[in-house]
């Protein structure tokens, strides 16, 4: 059964991308106001979503291995490889991000980038995650894991804010897709099925990288114990 | 089709390229990982000459 499901899912995903890509390129209509150029939000806008979840995985994990690092070891290792799973595949979504809404801005708004609160937050965002990043790859010591955990749950702060900025301050970034007012989103079928199929698809694709990053970093884990017992066998 | 279209145009292929290639990078990254980590692991299951 998990033989199957492990060469189903991929498949799927990738008919998924294909009727994703379909639909945003051939199904959708050229926006009336951008024309062409709007089909780059068919992969901006799940990107982000995608990031916002995995950056919560993290939270999750983080707080998991804060909660169960005294009590049960095995359950901390576990949280704590979802936390780092959650943490860098998030930042490779949200690295999409941060490179397709430039290449948007430079042909909507004529700018690469403006210092508007949804683009800073956002930078902000993908800032103190590869900051934890780099303390998971430089750190060392018992304590690596903790500092780490405090800062995903710090890091996890900022989704919230980078979701709300443009509904709390006036910014450039266009209104939200989903969840803003009367006039915002899109007002086309088409163009939302367009974006609903990229959304699943996208979703698909994390859930498979963030698996495949998850089963490297317990491996990882098992063989650095296998270290440490050595270490403890040989000094004893 | 017009300069402002073919400029659209290529901007739309520019996006989505970048982000395919950051997708499938990372993927590559991954592969090297988990081979790297499979290795260590084998080297640790060989029982020591």
């Amino acid at each position: 059964m998990k033989k199957v499901l492990l060469t189903l899912f991929p498949l799927v995903t990738v008919l998924l991308m294909v009727q994703g890509y379909h639909q945003a390129i051939y199904v959708a209509p050229d926006d009336a106001m951008q024309g062409y150029v709007f089909r780059i939000i068919y992969y901006h806008v799940p990107s982000a979503s995608v990031a916002f979840l995995f950056f919560f995985i993290s939270l999750i994990g983080s707080v998991g291995f804060l909660a169960f690092r005294r009590s049960s070891p095995n359950r901390a290792q576990i949280a704590d490889a979802w936390a780092l799973a959650g943490a860098e595949v998030g930042v490779v979504f949200c690295t999409v991000v941060l490179t397709t809404g430039p290449l948007w801005g430079r042909r909507a708004w004529g700018i690469w980038w403006t210092w508007d609160a949804r683009l800073t937050t956002t930078l902000v965002l993908w800032l103190i995650y590869v900051s934890y990043l780099l303390l998971r790859r430089f750190a060392a010591g018992p304590q690596m894991q903790t500092l780490a955990a405090v800062l995903g749950i710090f890091g996890a702060l900022d989704v919230p804010i980078v979701y709300m900025s443009n509904r709390w301050w006036r910014t450039q970034h266009p209104a939200p897709v989903f969840g803003g007012d009367q006039d915002s989103g899109m007002k086309d079928p088409t163009m939302v099925h367009a974006l609903l199929w990229n959304m699943l698809a996208w979703f698909c694709w994390g859930l498979l990288v963030l698996f495949l990053r998850y089963q490297v970093e317990r491996r990882h884990q098992e063989y650095a114990a296998i270290e440490a017992q050595e270490a403890l066998e040989a000094s004893a | 089709m017009d300069e402002r279209n073919i400029l659209d145009h290529q901007f739309v292929v520019a996006a989505y390229t970048v982000t395919w290639v950051i997708q499938l990078g990372y993927l590559a990254f991954l592969g090297v990982k988990w081979r790297s980590e499979k290795r260590n692991a084998e080297r640790k299951s060989r029982p020591a000459r």
